[in-house]
């Protein structure tokens, strides 16, 4: 069984964000990558799930060279080969995003996808369904629990919604995104990030796939949100607290 | 402009984030003079689609169908896909929840349309209209453009004004021709039965983190959000060790929050959890390391043991 996993590099979280803005203003500043944490139990999943039929782990990144790093550590947890789509430099949205893993998808015709539930940098949530709608699969996001039935036509996922866990029952071929608590992600070991050096990776350019290159959305600017006053007022005991609490009208 | 909101039901009543929704579209329509209209989708509404129609919308089709009992992304993105085609709606508006940001992607793909996730606020560059988002875990804002005709965007309930009152508009029931096939089933929701307030519109929320130290404790915690009509939210932590089932998460990957008062306890106030609170009015820490990252973005802060003032606010309110 073959599973497609997407990774994207992204700034490391704790990036101040002023710093993080001014790398995406282009005005320089160095940014650590790191791959997205959902992403990576992305890949977790699919290498737990070799035990029951998963035999080719095949990672999926849009990103150029100076982010092989993260794609490296990614293929150094445990997968078997990767396929890069270099960007060429151009800005590209969900959709191209969607339309060039499509594009793998097509050619390799693996039983599924998984991917991470979104980006940690411009917190999308996008590909995923798109992708899903642009072949025409099922789609289940926000996943935590997945179990494969016995002939492994379809999975059984837990989904974490805003009303509780939903628990669908999917036929495969499917994209499936990944919340935190499906797994723990482990770490790549030294020696399996050296060998990831000689795991066979093929490169593609996004321009030789004829997806439409105009964005379709474009970010125009950014901006840091109003702080929270950032002077907290600080009350000595419990007694202190209730009188606060009672003059502001917050409790009666 | 044509506007659509879609309006959903949320167990078996409207969703309260809905009201974001019909605000951005009431924005909308004032900034170039046009009426808006909405659709609600579910299965036996009851009278929840007279209860939607008093914010002055032109048109609410009323999808009504057993198709729609349980949530599913492509049924639901072919019936809005259709009824937008059909009537010609080129800003398609819907809340900023698990259902929408689920199947909204796929709708805008559908539609061929570019999409804004949690547009938190409408504005201007060069006279065309953009929408402001929350991103990075909330600790910057994002400016986006939408460059097809058709807009497709989810609204972030917290910083959004409540919608104004207005007339009831035509009741017209679409048939979206929507057939469910055997690609994916629903089989259930798990659940955790509460008797609190619905955690995502509560006014007052207690959030408990890793502070309280077992699932114990949260009768206690229990007890103070009863006493002061609160709902209970929970960090990343709380709910990884199982304290907790995974709706009560409050942060980057569970619910954004806006209630007037905010209580986190035994929370170290971590950028994943801050950028579900943000909206809150008044955030109130107990937490006994002066250096917790939380003082930071609170508004009244106690460095004190939490076993000592939870019971304490009980007794005393
Ligand atoms: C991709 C990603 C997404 C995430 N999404 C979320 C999310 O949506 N929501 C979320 O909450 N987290 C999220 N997290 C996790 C987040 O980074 C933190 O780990 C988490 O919020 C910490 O929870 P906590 O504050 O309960 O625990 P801790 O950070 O362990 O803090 C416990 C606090 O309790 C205090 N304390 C201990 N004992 C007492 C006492 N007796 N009296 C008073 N105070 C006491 C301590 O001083 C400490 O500050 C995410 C992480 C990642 C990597």
């Amino acid at each position: 069984m073959k599973v497609l996993v997407t990774v994207k590099p992204v700034a490391d979280p704790n990036t101040p964000p002023a710093a993080w803005i001014a790398e995406q203003e282009g005005k320089g500043g160095s940014v650590n990558d790191v791959a997205n944490y959902f992403d990576l139990i992305a890949v977790e999943q699919a290498i737990r799930l070799k035990d029951i039929g998963v035999t080719d782990i095949c990672i999926v990144s849009v990103t150029d060279d100076s982010k092989m790093a993260q794609v490296r550590s990614a293929i150094a947890m445990g997968a078997n080969r990767a396929t890069l789509i270099d960007p060429e430099g151009k800005q590209l949205g969900a959709y191209q995003l969607a339309a060039s893993i499509a594009h793998v998808v097509k050619k390799e015709e693996p039983a599924f996808v998984l991917m991470g539930k979104q980006a940690t940098d411009d917190d999308a949530s996008q590909v995923g369904p798109l992708l899903a709608g642009m072949l025409g699969w099922p789609q289940a996001t926000f996943v935590s629990e997945i179990g494969f039935n016995d002939d492994r036509s379809r999975v059984t996922v837990g989904r974490e919604t805003d009303e509780g866990v939903e628990v669908l029952d999917v036929k495969l071929p499917a994209i499936i995104t990944c919340d935190l608590r499906l797994n723990e992600p482990r770490y790549a070991t030294l020696p399996n990030l050296i060998k990831s050096k000689k795991a066979p990776m093929e490169r593609l350019k996004f321009t030789d796939l004829g997806i439409e290159d105009k964005p379709r959305v474009t970010v125009e600017a950014y901006s840091l949100p109003p702080g929270r006053s950032g002077k907290a007022k600080m009350v000595a005991d419990t007694a202190e607290l209730l009188t606060t609490l009672k003059d502001m009208k917050l409790v009666d | 402009m044509n506007i659509l909101v879609v309006a959903e039901m949320q167990l078996g009543k409207l969703k309260p984030s809905n009201r974001a929704s019909i605000r951005m579209a009431q924005d909308l329509a004032k900034k170039d003079g046009d009426s808006f209209s909405m659709v609600l989708l579910g299965h036996q509404l009851g009278d929840a689609a007279n209860e939607l129609n008093r914010f002055g919308a032109k048109k609410l089709f009323v999808i009504d169908a057993p198709e729609f009992e349980h949530y599913l992304a492509k049924p639901l993105t072919d019936a809005v896909s259709n009824l937008a085609r059909e009537h010609g709606f080129d800003r398609i508006v819907g809340c900023e929840a698990t259902t929408a940001r689920d199947f909204f992607p796929r709708l805008a793909g559908a539609l061929d349309a570019g999409m804004c996730r949690g547009v938190s606020a409408l504005c201007e560059v060069n006279g065309e209209t953009c929408y402001q988002r929350a991103v990075f875990s909330g600790m910057a804002l994002r400016t986006e453009r939408i460059h097809t005709p058709i807009h497709v965007m989810t609204v972030d309930p917290t910083t959004m004004d409540d919608p104004t009152e207005g007339g009831a508009g035509e009741v017209v029931a679409f048939d979206a021709g929507v057939t469910v096939g055997d690609e994916i089933r629903f089989v259930e929701l798990r659940r955790a039965k509460s008797e609190r307030p619905d955690l995502s519109v509560a006014d007052r929320v207690v959030g408990a983190g890793r502070g309280i130290k077992s699932a114990e404790y949260l009768e206690t915690i229990g007890a103070l959000a009863d006493k002061l009509g609160a709902a209970v939210g929970a960090t990343r932590a709380v709910v990884d060790a199982g304290w907790l089932p995974n709706e009560f998460q409050v942060g980057q990957t569970g619910k954004a929050i806006a209630p007037k008062l905010y209580f986190a306890i035994g929370i170290s106030g971590a950028v994943q959890h801050a950028a579900g609170i943000r909206g809150a009015k008044t955030i109130v820490a107990i937490n006994k390391d002066a250096e917790a990252p939380i003082f930071k973005i609170a508004d009244i802060g106690i460095v004190a043991d939490l076993f000592d003032v939870v019971p304490q606010l009980i007794e005393g309110l």
